[in-house]
């Protein structure tokens, strides 16, 4: 749907751009307490039971955290294609206050998008153009294999870690019109649900965040090809997972993604404790994944072990930097809050790319 | 090895303690669910050889620290070089003893000698070694010393010092004969030796074919030298080299000419020796600037009264080895120069007489007799000095009379006959004459020594001025004494006491008597040889020279000299004896005092191919051969410690690590 206001009109949305969406022009933190609020309820009414309190929350949605970050908007890096007026810039020319260009007048054209005052000057008929502001699909990919539900005994798993990410990301996409959808990812693509734009779907979403569990192999790469090929439009693929795949395969995956002009990005979690290998007794480590189990003496490994660490990582930077998406590297001992920050952040400070 | 608490090595088992503690460790192992397998999967893949080793290592030297510790406190007691000995008891352990006066070496410090030291180490190393026979061998020409008590060895007097250098390769030799004869089993050898050169006489060709015997011999023979090598430091030796009785006047004076010597450069020093006679000493002080100091012509006015015949005794202040401090000698009056001219040419006997009774002094008598070829065996050659033989070689029993004669001391010359025979005498020839149409002149003779030696002034004799118009080949060993060109012999020596002249005096053949000098000076120093032999006074030099003082049917009568020697070690000490018509002074002989010592490799090359240590002993060692060495374990076990401590050190962190603070954007921005 074209967003049919006039120049004039543009003005006025120009004002409230810089603010966040209109659906929360001056609204505060207690505002997306209501939201989440609502959603739950929506959520518990849809299973037939009563309304409970409104206390009732989702573990990884924590409202202070969400009414943060919500003054930053998340924004794609490319242009992309969507139903209905959004934040995102798109490929078309459209009804923004932004001008583009001109165009010369050919027989068809609405009349009333002819430049008067052109025509007076020049004698001849211009159409004056507008960039075409548009929504997005924020397609979610959550790699739940074994080794996701890693965790130390103090710290979060990297699936919790990666549940809040993509619940505050799935939030802040949706409160600014766009649709979200998700893909649970193990052995293959255990759950989906392509994106939608209402908050009703939404729901679905985190009830798929909150019943995914962390089992069997990772085939990333494999699903990250299939879903280049079936998430029909341009969108924003958010994938969260500890990427342990050969970087090099990856590669593959994030090229083709970016042939279908998706725009990728990457939150690459791990734990402190997988980095650092700091332990000081023999260990049997089991596979998470299943691949059976390894004994060894984690001293004698160690210098090893962070040799095999660095080159992968110099790889995943080589992938990264030769396949341009947006990469987060991420260790689940920081807040959340400060990495998806400093994602939109980033994100906004390259806004007005075409 | 033995231990003094043997007990304690029961608990040797406990050096499997860090092994256990290892498993009891690798049991006590968590079990962790992991994620990042793929790290885990390529680190374990990687080579881990040094890691392995280094594990290897850790557990290998705590074990040893373990082992020392629990070794060093069970006290052992070290047998050192005996170890080397393989630890099989040996059948027969034969002691080769070098008995030189060099062995009475001693150092500063302590009073034993090398050799008390060395029996000493002897005696313990031989208890340990436990062989069932033991065989101590001083004496090539005696019988092997079979003994009961290892423990005689330290105060035998058969294995007590002596005068005499120790001839190695015969000794060897006699151990040789010995294994031989007794039919022994394994075999040690031990020697106990200064490694002196003159001892040990490492160019002698015998060497060689000792080596192959021994190499041959069924049973297994292990060699064992116990070597003292150290150079004596300031030891100083004192020799009289000459001594000469003159009247002067009414009265008589002795001329004594001393040498002292030391075996290294040093300082210029004063020494003071001292002169003995008659019990009359006076001292006298020589420079001694280089190695040797010589007091030359020291005149010694005699009693009047006492006879014309007498001993005495020079000697040096103590020092490091007592004793090449002493030297004695005899004097007697001249007896006369008695010699025996055989010549069939009358020209030459004319010439040989006339050279050989003219004495060098005018004090001295000389007499020459001069007899046929045939009547040689009747003449009265028991107090002749010398034989000149112009003819046709002798001849069955003259030619036993002149090796008699030769062999009690006395010296013959030959010169050529007219016509050459087949008649070979003591290994040499007369071939053909042959005629130098050009007087032909000596190109070379030896002047440090024998019949053509440099005159006591220094200057050398004219024999380059001899001219020689024939001269007669021989055939047959010699050592050319002067040589003409194309290597003509002019004067050789064909053994002890045995020389020729390749020519004669006549003026047919040479310039010999009419150039008289050298033919004087060759006749004369022929018959000094003979006198000094075969006088009343006689200086000898101990070994088998001076067997004559162990010869049955004489008795010695001891004037000086150790007072406990054996009759069958007479000739072996140094002293002086005599008889009723004779004095003899027996000292060391004069290689003793050069103190050349064979360098290691070379003694090492006499035994190669044989089973063969050389141990460094020193003398006076207080400490024996078997000595507790619990030190050397508690170094070991801090070595060890320390060692596991350095492989044990972590490695600096971060080095492998990836760095926490590059994955986080935000510290890596601080």
């Amino acid at each position: 749907m074209r967003n049919r206001s006039s120049p004039g009109s543009s003005m006025r949305r120009s004002r409230s751009r810089s603010e966040p969406h209109g659906k929360q022009a001056g609204s505060g933190p207690n505002d997306v307490h209501e939201q989440v609020r609502v959603h739950n309820q929506v959520r518990f009414q849809k299973q037939g039971e009563p309304m409970i309190s409104d206390r009732q929350t989702r573990s990884f949605l924590d409202p202070a955290v969400l009414s943060r970050l919500a003054g930053v908007p998340l924004l794609a890096r490319k242009p992309m294609v969507g139903g209905v007026s959004g934040r995102h810039t798109s490929p078309h020319r459209g009804s923004s206050v932004e001008f583009a260009e001109y165009r010369k007048y050919v027989p068809g054209d609405d009349l009333r998008r002819l430049d008067w005052r052109a025509f007076g000057r020049s004698d001849r008929f211009y159409v004056k153009e507008y960039e075409a502001d548009t929504n997005l699909r924020l397609c979610l990919v959550l790699d739940t294999s074994g080794s996701m539900n890693f965790s130390v005994e103090d710290g979060p798993s990297k699936i919790d870690y990666a549940r809040r990410l993509s619940a505050a990301l799935g939030y802040l996409a949706s409160q600014q019109g766009d649709a979200v959808g998700i893909s649970c990812v193990a052995d293959g693509i255990v759950k989906t649900l392509p994106p939608r734009r209402s908050p009703a779907h939404l729901r679905l979403v985190f009830d798929i965040l909150e019943e995914a569990a962390p089992a069997g192999p990772t085939r990333l790469p494999e699903v990250l090809h299939e879903l280049a090929e079936t998430i029909r439009q341009r969108a924003l693929v958010v994938v969260i997972s500890d990427l342990f795949v050969d970087p090099d395969i990856l590669a593959s995956s994030f090229s083709h993604l970016r042939f279908r002009h998706h725009d990728v990005a990457v939150f690459h979690l791990l734990d402190p404790l997988e980095v650092s290998f700091a332990f000081q007794r023999p260990t049997r480590f089991l596979d998470m994944e299943g691949a059976g189990s390894i004994f060894t003496d984690p001293v004698d490994i160690a210098d090893r072990y962070h040799q095999a660490m660095n080159s992968y990582l110099e790889a995943m930077k080589r992938v990264v930097l030769e396949s341009g998406i947006d990469y987060s590297r991420v260790l689940t001992d920081e807040s959340y809050e400060q990495v998806l920050a400093r994602f939109l952040v980033g994100r906004a400070a390259g806004r007005g790319l075409r | 090895m033995t231990f003094l608490q043997p007990l304690m090595l029961a608990s040797l088992p406990l050096v499997a303690l860090p092994l256990i503690i290892h498993l009891i460790n690798q049991r006590r192992f968590q079990t962790l669910p992991w994620a990042a397998m793929m790290f885990l999967l390529s680190a374990k893949a990687m080579s881990r050889g040094y890691s392995r080793l280094r594990n290897w290592l850790i557990m290998a030297l705590r074990m040893l620290a373990i082992a020392a510790v629990i070794l060093a406190v069970s006290r052992p007691l070290s047998r050192g070089w005996l170890a080397l000995a393989g630890g099989a008891r040996p059948d027969t352990a034969i002691v080769i003893l070098d008995r030189s006066p060099s062995m009475q070496q001693r150092t500063a410090a302590v009073a034993d000698t090398k050799l008390e030291t060395g029996r000493r180490q002897l005696v313990e190393s031989l208890i340990a070694l436990g062989a069932s026979r033991h065989v101590l061998i001083t004496d090539p020409a005696a019988e092997p010393l079979e003994l009961s008590d290892v423990a005689a060895i330290a105060d035998l007097p058969a294995a007590g010092p002596t005068a005499v250098p120790a001839d190695m390769p015969l000794l060897l030799q006699a151990a040789y004969d010995h294994l031989t004869k007794s039919s022994a089993g394994t075999s040690e050898i031990w020697i106990c030796s200064d490694q002196r050169s003159n001892d040990w006489a490492a160019e002698n060709g015998v060497w060689g074919g000792i080596r192959d015997a021994f190499a041959r011999l069924p049973q297994q023979v292990r060699f064992q030298l116990l070597s003292f090598r150290d150079p004596a430091e300031a030891n100083l030796a004192v020799r009289v080299t000459e001594t000469r009785i003159a009247r002067r006047g009414d009265g008589r004076e002795l001329t004594l000419t001393v040498a002292v010597t030391r075996q290294q450069d040093g300082e210029r020093t004063t020494v003071p020796v001292t002169i003995e006679i008659g019990g009359v000493a006076s001292t006298i002080d020589v420079d001694l600037s280089g190695r040797e100091a010589v007091l030359k012509n020291h005149v010694i006015p005699l009693d009047r009264a006492a006879g014309s015949r007498g001993w005495g005794r020079v000697s040096l202040p103590g020092d490091s080895n007592a004793a090449d401090n002493d030297f004695y000698f005899v004097f007697d009056e001249p007896s006369t120069r008695r010699t025996i001219v055989v010549a069939e040419d009358s020209s030459c006997r004319r010439w040989l007489q006339l050279v050989a009774e003219i004495p060098p002094e005018k004090d001295l008598k000389a007499a020459v007799e001069v007899v046929e070829a045939e009547a040689f065996a009747t003449a009265a050659l028991d107090e002749t000095a010398a034989v000149l033989w112009q003819g046709p070689l002798p001849t069955g029993k003259t030619a036993e009379s002149v090796e008699a004669f030769v062999g009690r001391g006395g010296q013959v010359v030959f010169f050529p006959p007219e016509t050459p025979t087949e008649t070979v005498f003591a290994g040499f020839t007369w071939k053909e004459w042959e005629n130098h149409p050009r007087p032909l002149k000596a190109v070379s003779w030896r002047t440090d020594q024998d019949l053509l030696s440099n005159a006591m002034a220094g200057g050398a004799l004219p024999v380059g001025e001899l001219e020689i118009l024939r001269t007669c080949s021989v055939a047959g060993d010699h050592v050319p004494l002067a040589s003409l060109p194309d290597s003509v012999p002019l004067f050789g020596r064909v053994a002890n006491g045995i020389a020729f002249c390749g020519t004669r005096p006549t003026a047919r053949d040479s310039t010999l008597a009419s150039e008289g000098v050298v033919l004087y000076a060759v006749v004369q120093r022929a018959i000094d040889q003979g006198v000094a032999v075969l006088g009343t006074a006689r200086q000898l030099d101990a070994g088998p020279a001076a067997d004559v003082l162990g010869k049955a049917g004489v008795e010695w009568r001891r004037l000086v000299g150790p007072a406990d020697m054996l009759a069958t070690e007479a000739g072996k000490h140094a002293g002086v004896f005599e008889t009723d018509e004779r004095l003899v002074a027996i000292n060391r002989p004069a290689a003793e005092d050069a103190g050349v010592i064979a360098a290691d490799e070379r003694i090492d090359g006499l035994f190669r191919d044989l089973t063969y240590t050389r141990i460094a002993g020193t003398a006076g060692r207080s400490d024996s051969l078997v000595q507790e060495i619990w030190r050397a374990f508690l170094i070991v076990m801090v070595l060890a410690l320390v060692g596991e401590g350095l492989l044990c050190m972590p490695k600096p962190a971060g080095k492998s690590r990836p760095a926490m603070a590059g994955l986080r954007p935000a510290e890596a921005a601080a």
